[in-house]
């Protein structure tokens, strides 16, 4: 289980149920988070692009949560994590 | 010795784009420059599983390759090498697409394992990997490419010179106009103005306008979602102007159809959104793809509202009509037994020619029920698909068998229906009420089920029969619709 701060202060406490050397592959649930969301399960998968040699990265989450909140929480967890993750990796490595 | 060979890529290119080339077994030849031709073997479609193709390369080998897997869902399908000339055993390949939804691309893996003799493996590793594989990277994206830039044939009889200026600010048009409710001498041709295309929309100009009973209750008044004055119609065929800045994977000179939940489609040029438009096949004709909103309706009724196995039996009301006539021939392809009422012996012999077994001639005032109870053995039917209203619902259940079911569709009637479920409780039956744009706002489904209905369109398993009208004549056409004269569906063609 990870405990990590997020840089708006809050916590989210992850448990790793998988993680595949073989596949590239790992996935994750959330425990407690200010999130209005249950029964999060995440899946963070590499594939390799031949072509180029570069890498293709699928993120995928599940959850559920209120109707209201679909919207809210699918761009904070699509944008804001996932999206923003790929920005970050994309920087650290050189943009391609 | 056995073989893994991996190559993979992303194509600068959406994946709805890519996958309708790719989805088609049978297309190699059109995008792949290692293929010379490719046939299918008895002529099936090229997302048959278990049908078999046939290549001859550039370098004069012959290939035949069989379909194993085909899944639009997932984007994939394995196939196998049945004859090669190449020492190539136990060949099995999966080509898988994935979404890149960073920038609105297409990741595109290709695999395979096979065996073959220990001299020579790692040339063959290598033929397979760049002259199957890679070369097909390439060659699809130079398809791509050719089909967006590839200059189109100017649309017929174009109303003002104006109108060939693409991309401008304001373009002339005409479109339908009902001002007050009531029959179809309300509607008329009015010249109006179509202003540059909001962020998400893309402007069209429609070449083909599909005519639904929705229309008529809108225009009647009868029907809600219609504001006055208001322009009739909810889906349409055309190409691409100009679009706006945020939409992505749509470009000027795409040929697109739409269905949408908002009405407006009876006019030449009009604005829509990007998200409801559905790039064409080539090779499928404006006319054919402006059955789009009827087709996938019979598709949702036989996969979602209910799941109609093969074997089963489905009566289909008005087997005749829009969507009647496409409803008998889809299910036709997933074996089903198809009955179906009409009101004339000519709509019979129509419908019997679009894979109805037992068409039923119908008056009015007349029940089927003894004729479906004969034909069923007195068992009843599995399926039954209502357009009728509150008229008959209790005949439809009547002849529905144990767990039977009957969807209640076309738009809402003026009558209240009521429904007596310690009645459908006696036999286990259930009743529905579909409204497709409830399913359709999934758009992912929409697209999926549309590619399904053109490549059957394609293939010639699904025949839509199409009465066309110009845009100008659009009372008449209402006219010939609610005197009941019709068969298949109507069309209407701007610039006429």
């Amino acid at each position: 289980v990870r405990n990590i701060q997020l840089k708006d202060g809050a916590r989210v406490r992850e448990k790793l149920l998988s993680l595949s050397d073989y596949d590239y592959s790992c996935t994750s649930t959330i425990l407690d988070s200010p999130m209005d969301l249950s029964d999060h399960v995440a899946t963070l998968r590499l594939f390799p692009v031949t072509e180029g040699n570069r890498c293709f990265i699928e993120w995928s989450a599940e959850f559920d949560c209120p109707p209201e909140k679909v919207v809210e929480l699918s761009e904070s967890v699509g944008q804001g994590m996932f999206q923003t993750g790929f920005d970050a990796l994309k920087k650290r490595y050189g943009q391609r | 010795m056995k073989i893994s060979v991996n190559r993979s890529a992303i194509i600068d290119a959406p994946i709805d784009r890519v996958w309708a080339v790719l989805r088609d077994f049978n297309s190699h030849d059109r995008w792949h420059p290692a293929v010379a031709r490719s046939r299918m073997e008895n002529d099936v479609g090229g997302d048959v599983v278990g049908g078999v193709r046939q290549f001859t390369l550039e370098d004069g080998v012959d290939v035949r390759e069989q379909l194993l897997r085909h899944s639009d869902r997932d984007y994939t399908f394995t196939y196998c090498i049945l004859d090669s000339s190449l020492p190539l055993f136990d060949y099995v390949a999966t080509v898988r697409l994935k979404p890149v939804t960073d920038g609105n691309r297409t990741f595109w893996d290709w695999r395979s394992q096979f065996r073959t003799l220990d001299e020579g493996a790692a040339e063959l590793e290598k033929r397979v990997g760049r002259q199957v594989y890679e070369a097909g990277f390439t060659g699809l994206r130079r398809y791509l490419a050719e089909q967006t830039e590839r200059p189109r044939p100017p649309a017929p009889q174009r109303a003002t010179a104006e109108v060939t200026v693409a991309g401008g600010e304001h373009l002339p048009s005409k479109a339908v106009m009902v001002a007050a409710t009531g029959g179809p001498e309300v509607m008329s041709l009015s010249d109006v103005t179509v202003s540059a295309p909001g962020p998400r929309q893309v402007r069209i100009r429609q070449t083909a306008i599909g005519v639904n009973t929705l229309d008529i209750k809108h225009r009647r008044g009868i029907a809600p979602g219609f504001d006055l004055p208001g322009t009739p119609g909810m889906e349409g065929v055309g190409e691409i102007i100009d679009v706006g800045e945020q939409v992505s994977g749509l470009f000027p000179g795409d040929r697109v159809a739409y269905m949408n939940r908002t009405p407006g489609a009876y006019a030449d040029i009009r604005c829509i959104d990007g998200d409801a438009c559905i790039p064409l096949p080539e090779g499928l004709s404006d006319i054919d793809a402006s059955s789009l909103l009827k087709g996938v309706t019979a598709a949702l009724l036989l996969s979602r509202v209910f799941r109609a196995l093969p074997g089963a039996t489905i009566l289909i009301q008005a087997v005749s009509g829009g969507v009647g006539h496409l409803l008998s021939q889809w299910a036709k392809t997933m074996d089903l037994t198809v009955i179906g009422t009409v009101s004339t012996t000519e709509k019979a012999r129509f419908s019997r020619d679009r894979g109805c077994d037992y068409p039923i001639v119908v008056a009015e005032d007349r029940s089927p029920a003894a004729e479906v109870m004969r034909i069923t053995n007195g068992c009843g039917v599995d399926y039954w698909v209502h357009s009728s209203g509150a008229r008959g619902l209790d005949t439809a259940v009547a002849c529905l068998a144990r767990c039977g079911h009957c969807a209640v569709i076309g738009d809402r009637d003026e009558q209240p229906v009521f429904v007596d479920v310690n009645g459908l409780k006696q036999r286990s039956l259930t009743i529905s009420a579909p409204v497709c744009f409830d399913y359709f706002e999934d758009r992912l489904y929409l697209q999926r089920i549309a590619h399904q209905l053109f490549a059957k369109i394609q293939s010639r398993m699904i025949i839509p029969a199409i009465e066309t009208f110009p845009l100008s004549r659009a009372t008449e056409a209402h006219h010939r619709i609610e005197s009941r004269q019709t068969m298949g569906a109507i069309v209407l063609i701007p610039g006429g």
